[in-house]
């Protein structure tokens, strides 16, 4: 099937985000975050959030709660929530003295954790005593600047990737609002602020995107030195039972989502998805998501003589090379679940720095 | 107050938690510590090769015990043995050799150490030996004397060469690896 194409606006898109039913999304634009309805196969703008004073660098729609947390480089994050009038921030002081840099619900939608570049983690939940979101704070050993989180299936566990070049696990058990974890391979006892993994590429890139396997067992992440690495913990306090790095001769990848325990579908720098296949043994890549004689990708339609003559007059050369043979014209930022239980993904989202929103089957 | 320009203050330095305050080391892996004499060592067992006519095992040696851990002096020698067996061996013989070392287990690996080879000769190919090198206040740097301008240009043309073969097998990740790395040659 091919993919669908949206093309909102000519600005960066940090992140998106759908709402459950897939008929409102949520793109950061600027300062801002426009919301778009669903009407036939289209994308409306519909709202407008406004609220933050500086660059939105995340947003996130809880799945069942409809709320959606947004965080910026003003260091603060809000939570919008709807209302018969409108949508309702609530500021959530995060205390920050960096920009916020990503932010995701957990599974539970009791909490929520954002990245920051104050080497700083803040994990918050609402304290419904004080009417106030509180923030708590994962600080160690983290060296340099959060660059994206992702949530374990049981919203304790927290993956980090930083520009230190290390992936990290987290607990974010936060007491009298999850309940005590069943004991897994990344630990048994998990306080706060417990680093129950901490992985490091040989070639050591800044981490882009991190991701646990649709059960959890695994955890996989890409980095700036065109690695995939995906880690298979065996139990606390042991070494890994397997770390593949797998590097590829492409540009790095940004993002990452799990289709299921044995693939993974990857997107960066060049514009195209790839998938990546394999299981403890090994991973590699087998293809791109990127079709040959797409309609409307074709080749440029045979020109005049003339027009011909008259482009090398006006521009000094002789094709339209303007345009990409991918759907994105531009380096993928983020990808996002669309469709489809854990674990069995049947279709996908990518979003760009060329203000598109693609929706892909799987 | 309206002296105080805070946007100037360097609030790094105030911060014990600073990022300017820890070792940067932890954030690379270990490497193993080899002195200049070891790679001395290395570079005669390397010669032997190449004046035996090997030149693929004498690569894959050079490639596979690059010296991360070694003093600017062992790491300067490595380079040279490197370039002399990337200068020995003929431009048709390029492609097929690094297509199986790229095949080989562990391969593409050792084709990002040769990439780091061929940028760090690149960055070095032209100063050697011209002390008359001045930076103009342009920006560029003059070459005087003949000699030493057509040494540096063969030389360069040599790894431009490998450069261009390197990426065609290891595609353009191999660059950004060289980018991000910090074990650097």
């Amino acid at each position: 099937m091919a993919p669908e194409v949206h093309h909102l606006f000519h600005r960066p898109i940090a992140d998106h985000s759908f709402s459950a039913d897939r008929q409102t999304l949520a793109v950061t634009r600027d300062s801002a975050i426009e919301l778009y309805q669903r009407s036939g196969n289209k994308y409306v703008l519909q709202d407008e959030l406004k609220g933050h004073d500086k660059t939105v660098t995340g947003v996130d729609i809880a799945p069942n709660s409809g709320r959606i947390v947004t965080c910026a480089q003003d260091r603060n994050a809000y939570v919008w929530e709807p209302s018969p009038t409108g949508w309702t921030p609530t500021l959530v002081l995060l205390r920050l003295h960096r920009a916020a840099t990503t932010v995701r619900w957990s599974p539970s939608e009791t909490k929520f954790a954002a990245g920051s570049g104050a080497r700083i983690i803040a994990v918050c939940h609402f304290e419904a005593e004080d009417n106030w979101w509180v923030s708590k704070h994962l600080k160690k050993p983290i060296r340099s600047t959060v660059t994206s989180v992702a949530w374990h299936p049981n919203s304790v566990l927290l993956a980090a990737g930083s520009a230190d070049g290390h992936a990290r696990v987290f607990s974010g058990f936060v007491k009298g609002v999850d309940e005590r974890p069943a004991p897994g391979v990344w630990g048994e006892r998990l306080p706060f602020g417990t680093v129950c993994g901490e992985y490091l590429n040989n070639s050591a890139g800044w981490v882009h995107g991190v991701s646990f396997s649709p059960s959890g067992d695994a955890l996989a992440f890409v980095a700036h030195d065109s690695t995939v690495t995906v880690v298979y913990p065996s139990g606390p306090d042991q070494a890994p039972r397997a770390v593949i790095s797998l590097t590829t001769q492409l540009l790095p990848f940004m993002s990452l989502v799990w289709k299921t325990e044995d693939e993974i579908l990857a997107a960066g720098y060049d514009c195209e998805v790839y998938r990546l296949q394999g299981s403890e043994s090994g991973w590699s890549l087998v293809g791109s998501f990127e079709q040959s004689g797409r309609p409307g990708m074709q080749a440029q339609p045979e020109e005049s003589a003339l027009n011909m003559f008259r482009q090398m007059d006006l521009r000094g050369k002789v094709k339209d090379d303007t345009q990409l043979k991918t759907v994105h014209q531009n380096t993928i930022t983020m990808m996002r679940q669309y469709d489809g239980a854990p674990g069995a993904l049947t279709k996908f989202s990518t979003s760009g720095v060329d203000g598109r929103v693609v929706v892909w089957s799987a | 107050m309206a002296a105080i320009n805070w946007r100037t203050i360097n609030i790094d330095a105030l911060d014990p938690e600073a990022s300017t305050n820890f070792d940067l080391a932890s954030l690379s892996p270990p490497v193993a510590q080899v002195s200049a004499s070891d790679v001395q060592n290395l570079a005669g067992q390397i010669r032997q090769l190449l004046r035996g006519g090997d030149t693929e095992g004498a690569l894959r040696g050079a490639l596979e015990s690059a010296p991360y851990g070694s003093d600017e002096r062992g790491k300067e020698l490595h380079l040279a043995t490197v370039i002399e067996i990337l200068q020995s061996i003929r431009q048709s013989d390029m492609t097929p050799l690094l297509q199986r070392i790229y095949q080989s287990p562990g391969g593409s690996e050792l084709l990002d150490v040769l990439m780091k080879y061929l940028y760090r000769g690149m960055a070095q190919a032209t100063p050697l030996g011209s002390k008359t090198d001045s930076p103009q206040p342009t920006g560029f740097s003059q070459i005087s004397g003949r000699g030493t301008a057509e040494g540096g240009g063969q030389a360069m043309s040599v790894l431009l060469s490998w450069h261009e073969k390197t990426v065609e097998i290891a595609g353009q990740g191999s660059i950004v690896r060289v980018m991000t790395d910090r074990r650097t040659v």
